[in-house]
């Protein structure tokens, strides 16, 4: 059985529909990427995931549970962490604050939460020294270090990742994606990117979204293999990101 | 000189009951982005209810003052769940309405309940004061600064070193993050409109003593608190007690040495002033925190 499995979902914000019919599974253990332009419904999935957006209708199954409608609090509990577009650290708390309030969703005291907080610097290095630094004052690239590592407090079964690679410069987007492969050791990803490039090096099933509709699906390879779309969805003139093989 | 300090004690003293309702402007400000209009009727009703308490049931003062504490927190779950909560989903003018309906509502209710004429409230305690060198420290005014200075190192220890305090500032700050964490957004609210009814009564339980126990006297109040906070930068918890003591200080002095009856005119002279060159307050708005 499928960790996730999206069952024809649709979402509409009032009038405009933002998902149509979509449906795609997530394997345990696996990481999944969305690609798609702007407006395409990439973030839309995954807020409909985490419960942010209410499916008008279609289910969301978690482990064989239906999770569609269903709010926000309930769905972390259960096991899915989403860290949203944007990184949306708080700014008026501490790295350190930020990162531990990510275990709000588990029975933790204080000192349990401080110590798995510094244990999580292990795996960001870049943002220990700023352990005590108000979110506002950090860059983009640290912002996003924090919100992952925040997302990864909760514990999670299921990551959903809303385009870290957003806004950063070509070295730290190499720096997340690093990241994001040693936690795909032990948590399923189901990971947004517009960056099609760095998405599909760390994936193990790809689907292409175009206007609320999922158009194409399948194994990194066979995407970039589809020269059209590779073309009109992944700029398939260069060559694909280390880790991908050559087509 | 002795004038001086003597002024400045009494400042003060008054200055940190507005500290308090201030303090609740801007918490509940900060959770809900929207300015309680009936946060001066948390310290009417709770002076009323010190006056049932005290003085028509005559048990003991410190049992009063502990019954009017939890009636007030109780009256902040009634005010959440009534008057913010329905709204919560809307923009913050009618959730603005309904605290102003909710005020005239309270002032009203009680009107009807205890009748129009004042009442008075004894002081705690039964010594009047103590004088010190050529200050003399009423008893109900360094009650007032005592209780002030605790409330302030327990709000400064609450929100920086609780994990429930780091919880709300998340809130305040992101409710949408907050909730994809699994922090409860709405008990995190409740408790901020708990938290700040029973600091409005706190404010209303001390001052009671020393002005009269009137309809008007929560709308007299939160005038000056409001006053207060924008005086100390509006939302920030640091700038509403600095404001609130300085509007204590300078209507204090302003009636000493100039005019009695233009006392209330000081401060919001003083409003006035600052919303014309620093509106943002003596602390600012922190800009970066909205980001």
């Amino acid at each position: 059985m499928p960790l996730l499995q999206i069952n024809d979902l649709n979402v509409r914000y009032g009038e405009i529909v933002a998902l149509r019919g979509v449906s795609f599974n997530v394997e345990e253990g696996q990481v999944v990427t969305l690609l798609g332009a702007n407006g395409a419904g990439k973030s839309t999935t995954l807020r409909a995931i985490s419960g942010l957006a209410k499916p008008a209708s279609g289910d969301i199954l978690f482990d064989g549970k239906s999770i569609a409608g269903l709010g926000p609090e309930a769905i972390v509990r259960m096991g899915i962490s989403h860290v949203p577009e944007g990184r949306r650290v708080f700014p008026g708390l501490t790295v350190k604050e930020n990162i531990m309030l990510g275990g709000s969703n588990r029975k933790a005291s204080k000192a349990e939460l401080s110590g798995e907080a510094d244990a999580m610097f292990d795996l960001f290095p870049d943002i220990r020294k700023f352990s005590d630094a108000l979110g506002w004052t950090l860059s983009g690239g640290q912002l996003q270090m924090v919100a992952v590592a925040r997302g990864l407090m909760a514990k999670p079964r299921l990551l959903l990742l809303d385009e870290p690679s957003l806004g950063l410069a070509p070295v730290i987007v190499q720096a997340v994606f690093r990241i994001i492969t040693e936690i795909r050791q032990s948590t399923t990803v189901l990971l947004v990117e517009q960056n099609a490039r760095m998405g599909l090096s760390v994936a193990d099933q790809g689907y292409v979204l175009e206007t609320g509709r999922i158009v194409l699906g399948g194994k990194p390879e066979d995407l970039w293999a589809n020269e059209a779309i590779a073309a009109a969805y992944l700029g398939g003139h260069g060559k694909p990101a280390a880790g991908l093989p050559a087509h | 000189m002795d004038l001086v300090l003597q002024l400045l004690f009494t400042g003060i003293g008054i200055g940190a009951v507005y500290a308090l309702v201030a303090l609740g402007f801007v918490l509940i400000f900060r959770a809900t982005n929207v300015v309680n209009f009936a946060q001066g009727e948390f310290s009417m009703v709770a002076a009323y209810l010190m006056v049932v308490c005290a003085v028509d049931l005559e048990l003991p003062y410190w049992l009063s003052f502990i019954i009017a504490l939890a009636g007030m927190a109780v009256i902040g779950v009634i005010f959440n769940l009534g008057v913010y909560y329905p709204l919560r989903h809307r923009t913050y003018l009618p959730v603005i309405i309904a605290t102003i309906g909710a005020s005239i509502l309270m002032a009203n209710g009680v009107l009807a309940l205890y009748g129009p004429q004042p009442q008075v409230l004894p002081g705690w305690f039964e010594t009047p004061g103590i004088q010190l060198g050529p200050v003399y420290l009423d008893s109900q005014y360094l009650l007032i600064i005592v209780v002030t200075i605790a409330l302030v190192i327990f709000n400064y220890w609450f929100f920086e070193h609780t994990m429930i305090g780091k919880k709300l500032q998340a809130t305040s700050q992101d409710k949408e993050m907050a909730s994809l964490l699994g922090i409860s957004v709405s008990t995190m609210i409740m408790i901020t409109f708990i938290y700040s009814a029973v600091l409005g009564g706190l404010a209303g339980l001390l001052v009671a003593p020393i002005l009269f126990v009137s309809i008007q006297m929560g709308s007299t109040i939160a005038l000056k608190a409001f006053a207060a906070t924008i005086i100390g930068g509006f939302g920030d918890v640091a700038g509403a007690i600095i404001g609130g003591l300085a509007l204590g200080i300078i209507e204090t002095f302003g009636a000493a040495y100039i005019s009695v009856p233009y006392k209330d005119g000081f401060a919001f002279l003083v409003l006035v002033l600052f919303l014309v060159f620093r509106p943002q307050g003596i602390f600012g708005e922190r800009v970066a925190e909205k980001a």
